[in-house]
């Protein structure tokens, strides 16, 4: 079990979370006969990939100080760019793909230049770029439209039994990211910026490229989470991404990770994603509006964040 | 802090502080009359008497909404629940009573209430300033819309509306209390002890809890009032466009933010101003003004508004380090 535990860096907060999702599973599991069902189970994996890839790279940021707020514009921006050059042939979906990912990576670039070379605090950085992304997804289009071609659709329709396609591309990202902080040594200097980014310079490490490179993969995968989502929608919606600039962060709390940096990972995103999902679908079940969702939600936090500081302080 | 203070070997400091504080402000101004000059370069309906009026009827409530964000800013803190305060106000005191004073009282009390929830999880439990009020700005969101069932309404009493859109000799209610609010909160931030101790504790916080001063509560006071300011804005601008709704201010958190920083507020503490920051929200709210004007399309603005933001900032961060 400790090898387990290392290995995976569980920690007592991964186990709360765990535990909270139990419950929450035996709630719905009481409150109705269709919430164990595969279709069910399948459609709250669906509603999740989103918020699972953009909280991804949210928790990248944090864990290394910084704070990425440009997801709302950006993923609006990137969707309807998308949308638009898609088409309805492989050629053109190669195309779109290549182009959204260059974009996506040139918005985090653009992110992480001003934030390390010009030194602007990251909040206002972000804030300011989506503010930007935001009007320019806007001046492209100001109702839903493009189209995506018909398979790529149906990509992200597709389940393997209970397990939608999008969730197993999710899990390998998660994978991914998770490897690369723990084992590489671009995840090392990334907690290491985030712990303390004034002795890293110190020790050499090159703070500033590291941290550029940081908000391009956000961007990277803000990319992956808008042509994910435009499948889904068929069109490119300019007002995507309305909300996911604040809606990402909730998850990287809830998960243990530290809003000032250095402390946390990826498997309590995870399971923190996991948890709001199926609280939503739940209380859904349970018929309690999306109003009491949001009060169960900002309670959450307050939870969370407070469980921690009890930790820090022992 | 009397007047033989001014004359202690930190004046020196503290005059190239105010020269800079002075050049930024100009800077603002410039800014300010050349989009207002080339505006009005292009279209003749900029500048008339009844189009000012707009600008700056329609700015009052950012700009009580940013005296609170930038005092909020000065201690280092961050207040993301502003927009939702606004709302919760606006939908709860006017359905409750429709005597305006009440009103008002009411409203004001809620904001002070909220404002010291978001103090005390920042400075007693010790809650990151922006996660402490995006939990608030959430949990009011559900409150408000639980409590509407959805859908806010409700006539407005005639006073009520008179108070956002009647004028007194020519100039807007609105403005005039906007006026008053801000000169007392500029005096309170240049001159009194209270103001100074929270710029000291922005600059350090163990420098301020040095003094003696009750540091914790300072911190709580900067959140009532900006609590109170979100208040007020959230009266003003239901009473402005006479229809309460569940998103009265949506987007003023961030626009607030901006103009604060716009304004020479710098998110490390210690710093802001309200001429700064009121410029600011006069800049923000001409850029959609214009933008209409000249018959642009309206998403241009956010384009501009982003754009600015980052310059803003970036021209400031490159000041500081110089």
């Amino acid at each position: 079990m400790s090898t387990l535990v290392r290995a995976t860096r569980a920690q007592p907060v991964h186990l709360v979370v765990l535990a909270l999702i139990a419950i929450v599973f035996a709630l719905g599991m009481s409150t109705s006969d269709r919430f164990a069902t595969p279709l069910n189970i399948a459609n709250v994996q669906d509603q999740m990939v989103t918020l699972a890839i953009v909280a991804l790279a949210q928790t990248i940021v944090i864990l290394s100080g910084g704070i990425d707020l440009s997801y709302a514009g950006a993923l609006s921006f990137l969707a309807v760019v998308f949308a638009a050059l898609a088409g309805d042939s492989g050629g053109t979906l190669l195309l779109a793909m290549a182009v959204v990912i260059a974009l996506g990576v040139g918005i985090g670039i653009v992110n992480g230049a001003i934030t390390a070379y010009v030194g602007v605090h990251p909040l206002i950085t972000t804030l300011g770029t989506s503010t930007i992304l935001a009007g320019a997804a806007l001046l492209i289009t100001r109702q839903p439209s493009g189209s995506v071609p018909l398979f790529f659709e149906d990509l992200t329709y597709g389940r393997i039994g209970a397990v939608p396609f999008g969730m197993l591309f999710v899990i390998a990202l998660y994978l991914l990211v998770g490897f690369m902080l723990w084992r590489t040594g671009f995840g090392t200097r990334i907690f290491a910026i985030g712990d303390n980014e004034a002795a890293s310079a110190v020790s050499g490490l090159p703070v500033r490229r590291t941290k550029v490179a940081i908000y391009a993969l956000s961007g990277l995968l803000c990319a992956v989470a808008a042509m994910h989502m435009t499948g889904r929608f068929g069109v490119g919606d300019p007002r995507a991404g309305v909300g996911f600039d604040l809606r990402s962060i909730t998850p990287v709390i809830v998960g243990g990770t530290l809003l000032a940096g250095g402390k946390g990972g990826v498997l309590g995103t995870a399971l923190a994603v996991i948890l709001l999902a199926l609280l939503a679908n739940v209380l859904n079940f349970m018929n309690v509006s999306s109003f009491y969702q949001w009060i169960a939600e900002g309670v959450i936090i307050i939870a969370a964040v407070s469980f921690f500081i009890g930790k820090d302080k022992s | 802090m009397t007047a033989t203070d001014t004359n202690a070997p930190a004046t020196p400091n503290r005059n190239t502080v105010r020269a800079t504080e002075r050049r930024e402000l100009l800077l603002l101004v410039g800014f300010l009359v050349v989009i207002w000059a080339v505006t009005t370069a292009l279209s003749p309906r900029f500048l008339t008497p009844a189009n000012l009026k707009d600008i700056l009827i329609q700015a009052a409530p950012l700009g009580f909404v940013v005296i609170g964000q930038m005092i909020v800013i000065i201690v280092r803190g961050l207040d993301l629940s502003v927009a939702s305060i606004m709302a919760t106000v606006a939908v709860l005191s006017t359905s409750l009573i429709d005597v305006t004073p009440v009103i008002f009282a009411v409203g004001l009390l809620l904001g002070a209430l909220i404002g010291a929830l978001n103090g005390y999880l920042v400075a007693y439990r010790k809650v990151t300033p922006f996660l402490a009020t995006l939990a608030t700005m959430i949990v009011l969101q559900g409150i408000r819309f639980a409590y509407t069932k959805g859908a806010p309404g409700g006539a407005l009493p005639e006073t009520f509306r008179w108070l956002a859109t009647g004028d007194i000799f020519g100039i807007p209610v609105a403005l005039i209390a906007l006026a008053i609010v801000a000169f007392a909160a500029h005096w309170m931030l240049e001159r009194s002890v209270f103001g100074r101790l929270l710029k000291l504790y922005g600059d350090s916080p163990d420098a301020a809890y040095m003094t003696g001063a009750p540091t914790r509560l300072l911190v709580v006071m900067a959140f009532v009032i900006s609590g109170v300011m979100a208040a007020i804005a959230g009266l003003f601008l239901v009473g402005y466009v006479g229809i309460v709704d569940n998103w009265t201010g949506r987007g003023y958190e961030l626009d607030s933010i901006a103009a604060a920083v716009i304004g020479g507020a710098a998110l490390s503490g210690g710093k802001g101003s309200v001429p700064g920051s009121l410029l600011a929200a006069l800049i923000l709210v001409s850029l959609f003004n214009i933008v209409v004007i000249l018959g642009l399309s309206i998403e241009l603005q956010l384009v501009i508004k982003g754009t600015l933001i980052i310059l803003a900032a970036a021209v400031y961060m490159k000041r500081s380090q110089n």
